[in-house]
Order: structure tokens, then C-alpha cells, then sequence
């Protein structure tokens, strides 16, 4: 029996198509990359659902890229039995996620708000809000079908490296093409294909080889440099605008408050220039001691702690994974004075 | 659950062990019914009574309109079936849209009037299930056919889940009669079936979503004029993306069904070269452009009474088809603008341009109006995408250049992007105009194809966006 030329082709593609993907994964593979997951949509659905079982020894983070960094989780389960709910976004604001969170009636909680001043104090509506609110439109319509290909993804983002979007897919790599754009378009700096790694979990880390390098270290503080230090867009809100912030804030805490929930602000370390314009444009008498004394909020600085002022960021705005480890480890005793919790097993 | 998502690959690849299993033919379709119920409830499990509801009354109503010789009788049993539909569609699409204009005509009037907004969820693929059965009661009530008799046929027929959230609309006699007698598809169209289905997902996964929705969906975001480079760009992004998303999921579902071994109709025949208005209707959306003109145009009495009446049925029947995608009168300025221009082109109109379904001589005259019809097409697509009426007049302002000092915001990479896709959708929209994919293919060594059909797969590969919803959906 002759085969049909269809049959012939569609046996070509499939064996072209499978020849590709393992030379595309075996090529990613022998540059040294690892398994990362793709911090999307469906990924933070996963851990919000979560949230309703939260306790001070599994409490709900919400944050910036800063407290998915430097809070370790498999550190904290260790010590106290129970892994934290990480809802952080990268770039982004917390804001739009504790309003979700407070007007949920059902969570009754504890918040631990990882607070990053130029991010955190951004006014509503902003572009540091997009991620949020992606999310936060995505969760509620999140199917019984996307669910379920969320886990078949999971199965596959554990098998192969270059199942990273937001690195390896066709448009991420695009956009490195050295094309110069048109002059007046801001265009953001990529950062090093090997700067992080993302866990299932939500934990962000620093890639072993990004420990290493310190030429990687300074391109990451090139693109702090454009993208916040000498950024004219990036100010600090002032007067009413500020005012309006942090009395919203202060509606959510209340509201998680008056339901039983508790809720405690965390500022991470930061180094070097991105920790001197930090202190210049977001000084903590007007904005850290004013968001705790207006919502009446307990709050962990890390610098009024030696424990956890010890460490330099080696891109000056997050801690490498070994100190990470440590910032938990010492975080938490001082949590629990702070608050009164119960944490430690 | 969407063609483009892990979820589907599993159902599929399992609905075709059991489609292709030794059992009888009604176990067949009974495996298929249930599965299309799967593929549809697992976006939203309640609404699958909406679609059980309207599947059981259809079914009945055109039977009673059958047995009945009584006029009246006959008119009610078909208005039961209307109002049902209809009002469902009106409910879940409608409502919110209504109740806005009527308390904005109140107010206009002097009277405070306050309706909370109802929190009202737009059931999946409403739009297009409600068009299915309806074609079907009114075809029984004018004795086109008669009643199917089988309710697991009828069922399947409304649910087939291959055309049931997105379309293609299809006709009773384009799906009953193949229930009727087992479907398997030969290894050829098996083969063809999956080479559709990969090229859907090519212009869904890549196209749309991979090259030219993030262009399209920042600009139209943007709530600042831009520089009219920018927005022409970002137009003709949504041109590229309507087109992939949607004609990418009727060949996607054209595929799937292929591979069950059942045909659906053709959606869409490559609209971007259409000269004329006329001329992108017939190949644009087909299977809802035929449902307008048998279900409304021609039962206003289509062209038979004078030229007057002609445009005002070709208004009446795009203002609804533009107010069938969406609640918000963007939608109906849109389907106003087409009707409009229809009514133009019918005023003005040469016999034999693009305008028959003789094949157009493909002359540099013919493709610079087909130029400028894509040009009229994009430029109206703007109400069609942008979510205010404030939003498109001031996109159209920076298109026509009467705002030209709105800041540069696309890279060049995002702009070179847009264009290649756009000057290679002309351009192979142009190629294909008379021809067909089979035709076009079938010329090719095998090898050739085989070496086209891998790299469509490695781009989608590539790409790796799943799960992204289809724009239609949310019709």
C-alpha cells in the first residue's frame, strides 16, 4: 500500500519538530541553565488559593520582588514546620493584592507585607500595578481547564529548561535582538538570561552563576540605574497623593483587623546607590514611620536590627540565596518579639 | 477549555481512542455528546443547563411546529422558541447594556433613576449556540426540513463542541446529516485534520498572541493620544490579531472535527484580499454573514422592494450584526460604518468587481483596491477593539494625523514585528485569493510540506503561549 504524501509529511514534521526541541533543550542545558518556572497567572492562582489557611507560621506574603528574594521558605518551613504563601510580584506594587486580600471576607489570616518604598508608594492607577492587576483579573475566572493545564505544565516546566517564557520564548529573545529603537521610546533594559530562577512555590533566587559573576552583578545594577536611580518618571508622592495611599492602606489593615487577621511590614535590605536614592527620594521618617504610626501597624526595618543589617546585595536591591537563608533565620525571632506570634514550632 | 491549552491535547487524544474504538455508532455520538458537555463545563459548569435548556425546547417547539397546520398555533410554538433564545441572549448580553441606556434616558428626562448593576456573567459562547438552534426552529417553521427525530442527534447537533463556543454557525443540514450514518476519517484526512489543526494554533499561539497582541493591546490601553505612526501600527496589530485569533479557531475546530471524521463549514477565505466591501462579507465570518442575510436581510425583504428599502434592510441587518459582537454602541457604530458602506459601494457599484462570485483578474488595479479595502476595514476596526467611544475618536484623531504630537511609545522592534505580519497577511491573502489550501498544498513535494508543516510546530514551540483565551469568546 503507497502511503499519501500527507502522511509522508506530517511524519517529516513530527520528526523535524521532536529532533528541534531536544537539540533546543540540550543547547540551553549545556550553557549551564536550570529548571525554572514560569511566574504567571496560573502559577500565583495556585498559591492565592491557598490563602484561607494561613497562620503566623504560614502567613499570606505580599510584596515586591525584594521579599521574594530574601525570605527563604524552605528556611522558614524548617523552622517552623509550615511553608509561607508567596503571592509577591516582581516590579510591582502590593497594594492592588492587599485590597483583594482585605476585601476577601474569608481571610482571616496573617499578612506579612513585604514593603518596597519606590514601588509601594506608587499613586493608583500606575504602571507598577499591571502585574497585579493581571492577576487579580485572571483568579476569579481561573477554569476547571486551566487548572488542570496548569498542572500538566507543571509536569513539563519540571522537564525542560527552555520551557521558561519569559527567557526562551521566541519574543523574550527578540527583544535582545540588538536593533537600536526610536529615540524617545523607553525601552527596558533586558537583564542577564541567568540573573534568577523561580520555584513552584513562588520563591525567586539568584542563579549559582550570577553568585559568581560580577560582570552579570554590574549589568543588573545598569538596569537599576536606568530603570529607577535615573528614571525622571520614578518620583514619590507628596501631600494629598500620599495622604490617599496610606490611608488606604490603613482601610485594608483595618478591615483584615476587624475580621480576626493580623498583619506586620517588612523592609529588606538594599545596598550601595539604589539604598542611597531609596533613603533621598523615600526618606523613612516620611514614609516607613508614617505608614506604621497612621495604620498602627507593627514593622520590621531591617536596619534597626544588626542581625539583619549584616548583608550587602550583591545587585544592591536583593540578597544572594546564602543570605537569604540567614535574613530568615534571624527574621523571625524578631517577628515573633515584635508581634507577639506564635511562629517557631 | 480552549484548543490552545494542555487540557485540550488530553481530551482530544482521548476522545479519539474512544471515537476510533470498536463500538457502535450511537455510543459514538453519545461519547461525543458527552464530551462536548465536558469541554464546555469546564469553563463554567453551571451554564451548561442554559445550553440543555435551550437543546430540550428547541427540540420540542419544532416538533410541535411541525405536527401543527394551525397558523397561529405554528406562529406560537415558534415564538416560545424566539423568546426563549433570545431573551437569554438578552439577559446574559444585554441586560447590563440596556439598563445603562435606559437609566441614562431617564436621567436625560428628568427622572432619578438608580438600578444597581447587576453582576451578570456572559455564558461562553451564547452567541453562536443561540444562532445554531435558532436557524433550526425557523427552518422547520417554514418547512425547509423536517424535525429531526433523534434527540441524541439534535443534541449533538446544538453541542458538537467543535464549532459549539466559537463557531463556525453551522446549519442543520451542514451537521444532521452526517450524524446519521458513522463518521470515521480516512488517514488522509486524519493527516489534513492535525495539519489544520497545527495551523490554527500557528496563527492563534504565534500570530495573534505571540506577535502583535501586546503591540495592539498597549496602545488601545493607552489613554493619551500617540504619535500617528504608533497608531497606525497598533491598527494594524488588531488587524493581524482578529484575523489570527479568530479565523485561527475556526480552522482549529475545522481540523478537530476533521479528525472525527466530520466536516464544518469554511469561515473564512483569506478576507484581507477582498476588493469591496461586498466582497470581505462573503469572506469574512461566512457562516455569520449567511445566517444575517438568510435569517434577517432576506426575511426583511433583502433587495425586492426598491433601492430605498434595500439600504435600509443592508443597515438594519449590519447594526444588528455589529450589535450581535458586543453590548456597547462601539460595536453598533461599527456595524453602522460597514452598513454604510455597503450601501456606498452598492450605489456606486461595477458589475464584475469583486462583487460576483466570478474570480477577479488579479491586476495591480484589482490589488490596489483591495489595498484600500483592507485600509477601510482596519481604520473601522478601531470602535470594533477600543473599549470607549472617547478612546477610538482619539486614536482616529492621531490616525488622520489632526494630532500628530502624541509621544512615540512602539519600539522598532515592535514596529518591525507589525509590519511583516502585516505585509505578509496582504500578501499570501493576495496568493490565495481564488485558490484553496488543499489546492495549494497538494502541488507541493511532501517532503516540502512536511518541511513547512514542521515549522509552523517549532514557531508554536517556540512561542510557548497556552491557554490564551480567543478574542470571539467574549461574543
Amino acid at each position: 500500500m503507497q502511503t499519501s504524501p500527507y502522511i509522508k509529511a506530517g511524519l517529516l514534521a513530527l520528526g523535524l519538530v521532536t529532533v528541534f526541541t531536544l537539540a533546543w533543550e540540550l543547547f540551553w542545558r549545556c550553557q549551564g541553565f536550570a529548571i525554572s518556572y514560569n511566574d504567571d497567572e496560573s502559577l500565583w492562582a495556585n498559591n492565592r488559593k491557598k490563602i484561607y489557611d494561613s497562620s503566623p507560621a504560614r502567613p499570606v506574603i505580599i510584596g515586591s520582588s525584594r521579599i521574594k528574594f530574601d525570605l527563604d521558605l524552605d528556611t522558614w518551613q524548617n523552622i517552623t514546620g509550615e511553608k509561607p504563601i508567596q503571592l509577591s510580584l516582581e516590579g510591582t506594587t502590593p497594594r492592588p493584592i492587599l485590597i483583594d486580600i482585605a476585601n476577601d471576607t474569608a481571610f482571616k489570616g496573617t499578612l506579612i507585607v513585604g514593603v518596597t518604598e519606590a514601588l509601594f508608594f506608587q499613586p493608583s492607577p500606575s504602571f507598577f500595578e499591571t502585574q497585579a492587576n493581571k492577576r487579580l483579573a485572571f483568579y476569579p475566572h481561573w477554569s476547571i481547564s486551566s487548572q488542570i493545564s496548569f498542572q500538566v505544565n507543571k509536569v513539563l516546566e519540571s522537564t525542560f529548561v527552555f520551557l521558561q517564557e519569559n527567557t526562551f520564548a521566541l519574543n523574550a529573545l527578540l527583544k535582545r535582538l540588538p536593533i537600536k529603537s526610536r529615540e524617545g521610546v523607553f525601552v527596558p533594559p533586558n537583564f542577564p538570561l541567568k540573573f534568577t530562577y523561580n520555584r513552584l512555590d513562588g520563591q525567586t533566587y539568584m542563579t549559582p552563576d550570577f553568585v559568581k559573576d560580577t560582570a552579570m552583578q554590574a549589568e543588573v545594577k545598569g538596569v537599576w540605574t536606568k530603570l529607577v536611580l535615573k528614571n525622571p518618571r520614578l518620583t514619590a508622592p507628596e501631600g494629598d497623593a500620599k495622604t490617599k495611599i496610606i490611608e488606604s492602606v490603613k482601610e485594608c489593615v483595618d478591615k483584615i483587623r476587624n475580621r480576626g487577621g493580623q498583619v506586620v511590614f517588612v523592609r529588606e535590605p538594599s545596598s550601595g546607590p539604589y539604598h542611597e536614592f531609596e533613603n533621598k527620594l523615600f526618606p523613612r521618617e516620611l514614609f516607613w514611620d508614617e505608614l506604621l504610626k497612621k495604620t498602627e501597624t507593627q514593622g520590621i526595618y531591617y536596619s534597626d536590627y544588626t542581625e539583619l543589617a549584616q548583608f550587602t546585595c550583591l545587585d544592591w536591591s536583593h540578597l544572594r540565596p546564602k543570605d537569604a537563608t540567614v535574613f530568615t533565620q534571624n527574621l523571625i525571632p524578631i517577628l515573633e518579639q515584635k508581634t507577639g506570634w506564635k511562629i517557631r514550632k | 477549555m480552549v484548543f490552545n491549552s494542555y487540557t485540550f491535547v488530553i481530551f482530544f487524544a482521548l476522545l479519539l481512542a474512544l471515537h476510533y474504538a470498536p463500538l457502535p455508532w450511537k455510543i459514538k455520538k453519545i461519547n461525543l455528546l458527552w464530551a462536548s458537555y465536558l469541554f464546555y463545563a469546564l469553563w463554567n459548569p453551571p451554564f451548561i443547563l442554559l445550553l440543555w435548556l435551550s437543546t430540550v425546547v428547541d427540540f420540542y417547539m419544532a416538533k410541535l411546529i411541525s405536527e401543527q397546520e394551525n397558523h397561529l398555533r405554528r406562529k406560537f410554538y415558534l415564538a416560545v422558541s424566539l423568546v426563549l433564545n433570545l431573551g437569554m441572549l438578552s439577559y446574559f448580553k444585554y441586560g447590563n447594556f440596556l439598563l445603562e441606556n435606559f437609566t441614562m434616558l431617564a436621567s436625560a428626562a428628568g427622572i432619578d433613576f438608580h438600578a444597581p448593576k447587576a453582576d451578570i456573567i456572559l455564558p461562553v459562547g451564547i452567541s453562536f449556540y443561540t444562532f445554531v438552534t435558532l436557524s433550526y426552529t425557523i427552518d422547520v417553521y417554514r418547512k425547509k426540513f423536517l424535525p429531526e427525530k433523534s434527540f441524541l442527534d439534535f443534541a449533538l447537533f446544538v453541542t458538537y463542541f467543535p464549532h459549539l463556543v466559537a463557531g463556525p454557525i453551522v446549519r442543520p443540514e451542514n451537521l444532521l446529516p452526517q450524524f446519521k450514518t458513522p463518521q470515521q476519517a480516512t488517514r488522509e484526512q486524519f493527516t489534513w485534520g492535525l495539519f489544520l489543526l497545527t495551523l490554527g494554533l500557528f496563527m492563534k499561539v504565534v500570530v495573534a498572541d505571540g506577535w502583535v497582541a501586546e503591540t495592539s493591546d498597549f496602545i488601545f490601553g493607552l489613554p493619551f493620544p500617540v504619535n500617528p505612526l504608533d497608531a497606525w501600527t497598533a491598527v494594524f496589530a488588531f488587524s493581524a490579531q482578529i484575523f489570527s485569533d479568530f479565523a485561527g479557531y475556526s480552522i482549529c475546530a475545522i481540523g478537530v472535527s476533521l479528525c472525527l471524521g466530520i466536516t464544518l463549514p469554511d469561515n473564512f477565505l483569506y478576507p484581507y484580499a477582498s476588493i469591496g466591501l461586498s466582497d470581505f462579507w462573503r469572506r469574512w465570518h461566512i457562516t455569520l454573514s449567511t445566517w444575517l442575510r438568510d435569517y434577517l436581510y432576506i426575511p426583511l425583504g433583502g433587495n425586492k422592494h426598491g433601492k430605498a428599502r434595500t439600504y435600509l434592510n443592508l443597515m438594519i441587518t449590519m447594526l444588528l450584526g455589529g450589535l450581535w459582537h458586543g453590548a456597547s454602541w462601539n460595536f453598533v457604530l461599527w456595524g453602522f460604518l460597514h452598513g454604510l458602506y455597503l450601501c456606498v459601494e452598492r450605489l456606486f457599484r461595477k458589475p464584475g468587481l469583486g462583487n460576483d462570485n466570478l474570480p477577479t483578474p488579479k491586476t495591480f488595479k484589482n490589488f490596489i483596491l483591495a489595498l484600500l479595502t483592507f485600509l477601510l476595514v482596519s481604520f473601522t476596526w478601531v470602535f470594533f477593539r477600543a473599549t470607549t467611544f472617547k478612546g477610538a475618536m482619539l486614536l482616529i484623531l492621531c490616525l488622520v494625523g489632526v494630532i500628530q504630537e502624541g509621544p512615540k511609545m512602539l519600539s522598532t522592534i515592535d514596529i518591525y514585528k507589525v509590519w511583516l505580519v502585516t505585509i505578509g497577511l496582504i500578501g499570501w491573502h493576495w496568493y490565495m485569493r481564488e485558490k484553496t489550501l488543499k489546492d495549494v498544498t497538494s502541488k507541493l513535494p511532501w517532503w516540502l510540506f512536511g518541511l513547512v508543516w514542521a515549522k509552523l510546530l517549532i514557531l508554536i514551540v517556540l512561542s510557548q503561549k497556552s491557554s490564551g483565551s480567543f478574542i470571539y469568546f467574549q461574543f
